[in-house]
């Protein structure tokens, strides 16, 4: 039982195999991505990738720095087309459409994707005012609406019961924590129907770090969740279905508790074990 | 890459010491279980002691290694293989203690055995208990060797054993109906290779283990079981 003779079956045909298999969590899937590659320049980062987002469960992403997991997350909410010389080829289906195809209306698309970021990234104005803005991009509601709106979206990121009494206050006299709380409650304020966490919680304490993930938890009763986490544990603890990138391919999917006890590539044996280069 | 070690050296040091210590308590039972079978066969008390007292050293064996295994499981969170090399270890620690006392409990009747002339052979007896002995040093061996492949032939094998102890079970019952002075050394016996009998299945569930680590998966088939013994009959001739 020494760790050096024991390692998953690895065969090369399984591979190819694998990326096509991964709706293996039930549910049906909310993105299904198919084939997607991805260039910066003349540098292709995401290779052939296929991968289906479960409706209202949480994938998780995993992998090495450079592996592509942020970058997959940037191509699912257009990111990417603020640079020059970025492209993505393949298909992104989302209700019938392929959404990295030229033309799509990419403000309604991100109000449908929202995108929480590794640091919180407060607005300079109240807490109210927050949430308040993004809402106005996409709809025209009343005082009262809007208000109501607030307090849902703060509720929701379990925010409410701290700030319902500051909601004037500066957002930038929030705990780090709490800020990220806030950008939570700012995307999901717009009512998206897919949120991707972008290492939310690499900037906070292991208290503050366990409140976001219990959130993610809730969130997944309404919204399909995609989150890049450096943090295994954080992945175990989160995903429903875990996907491990490596140098710009999708080495392996399954569900979280199959890749943290028996996973089947060696490749994701030796990342999630530390054995890794 | 097959030999790829953790970046954290200490770490795979500490899983190669849980291997190590679970190999070590394998070789302890082992000596037991030769020491009682040679108390039996022999009917050597000296060696009945020594397997006696080797008991509270394989216990203090299991505890070393659940301790190990805890702290691992605290420090180190192990995933994938690890995680399940750690888990194996404490089955397999449990497993190896029950071999201990089996072995114990087989000393110590072959003292009461050894009170008695007997008017048969031993060597039922003896060749199950050799059976026992291959089985349990294969088991060890592939906890050694991370060797699925041998894990599997132990699983096998405990069929062998199974078929000897019926076979036993039958001729002490015989013997017993033969002469009623023969009851008490054949009961003794009885337990004797019930006993042996156990460990022969605690080897198996070892071997269940280790495929489990190694393989992170079970072993497929239905397990091979014939004993048969509970359903046993053997009736006196009418005379």
């Amino acid at each position: 039982m020494s760790n050096a003779m024991a390692e998953p079956d690895m065969k090369a045909d399984e591979i190819g195999r694998i990326s096509a298999r991964s709706a293996v969590v039930a549910g049906a899937p909310r993105i299904t991505i198919r084939d997607l590659d991805f260039f910066y320049g003349d540098n292709r980062a995401l290779k052939s990738i296929s991968l289906d987002l479960p409706e209202k469960q949480v994938t998780g992403m995993i992998g090495p720095s450079g592996c592509g997991k942020s970058t997959l997350l940037r191509v699912l909410n257009r990111m990417y087309d603020l640079y020059p010389g970025q492209r993505a080829v393949g298909q992104v289906m989302m209700d019938g459409s392929n959404i990295i195809e030229p033309g799509l209306d990419l403000n309604q698309l991100r109000s449908k994707i929202g995108m929480v970021f590794q640091k919180p990234t407060p607005f300079p104005m109240s807490i109210y005012e927050n949430i308040a803005f993004g809402v106005r991009l996409h709809e025209k509601l009343s005082k009262s609406q809007m208000d109501e709106r607030v307090e849902w979206a703060l509720s929701r990121s379990a925010l409410w019961e701290e700030a319902k009494d500051r909601l004037k206050a500066s957002a930038m006299g929030l705990s780090g924590g709490q800020q990220q709380r806030l950008c939570i409650a700012r995307t999901i304020a717009v009512r998206p129907e897919v949120i991707l966490f972008d290492e939310p919680t690499s900037a906070l304490d292991p208290i503050s770090t366990l409140k976001i993930e219990e959130l993610i938890d809730e969130l997944k009763q309404d919204f399909t969740i995609a989150i890049v986490t450096h943090n295994m544990q954080q992945a175990a603890r989160c995903a429903d279905q875990v996907a491990f990138f490596y140098l710009g391919e999708l080495v392996e999917v399954g569900q979280a508790a199959q890749i943290f006890t028996a996973p089947k590539q060696r490749r994701t044996q030796e990342y999630i074990t530390g054995r890794f280069g | 890459m097959s030999g790829a070690e953790h970046i954290v050296k200490s770490f795979e040091a500490e899983l190669k010491k849980l291997v190590d210590l679970l190999v070590q308590m394998g070789g302890m039972v082992e000596s037991q279980l030769v020491l009682a079978t040679t108390a039996v066969v022999d009917r050597d008390s000296r060696a009945a002691t020594q397997a006696v007292e080797g008991d509270p050293q394989v216990d203090a064996m299991e505890s070393t290694i659940e301790q190990h295994c805890i702290r691992m499981l605290a420090l180190r969170q192990p995933m994938a293989v690890d995680l399940r090399l750690i888990v194996s270890a404490l089955k397999t620690a449990t497993d190896m203690e029950r071999i201990g006392d089996y072995a114990a409990n087989v000393a110590k009747r072959s003292v009461v055995l050894a009170q008695f002339s007997l008017p048969f052979s031993l060597s039922g007896i003896g060749s199950m208990a050799r059976q026992v002995q291959i089985n349990l040093k294969l088991t060890v061996d592939a906890i050694s060797e991370s060797d699925a492949e041998k894990a599997i032939t132990v699983w096998r094998t405990d069929q062998a054993i199974d078929d000897l102890y019926n076979t036993i079970f039958r001729e002490l019952i015989t013997y017993m109906m033969e002469d009623p002075r023969n009851i008490t050394p054949c009961t003794h016996l009885l337990f004797i290779a019930k006993n042996l009998e156990r460990i022969g299945d605690h080897c198996t569930n070892i071997a269940e283990t280790v495929h489990f680590a190694v393989r992170g998966e079970n072993i497929q088939d239905a397990r091979p079981k014939s004993d048969n013994s509970p359903y046993a009959v053997v009736r006196p001739r009418e005379s």
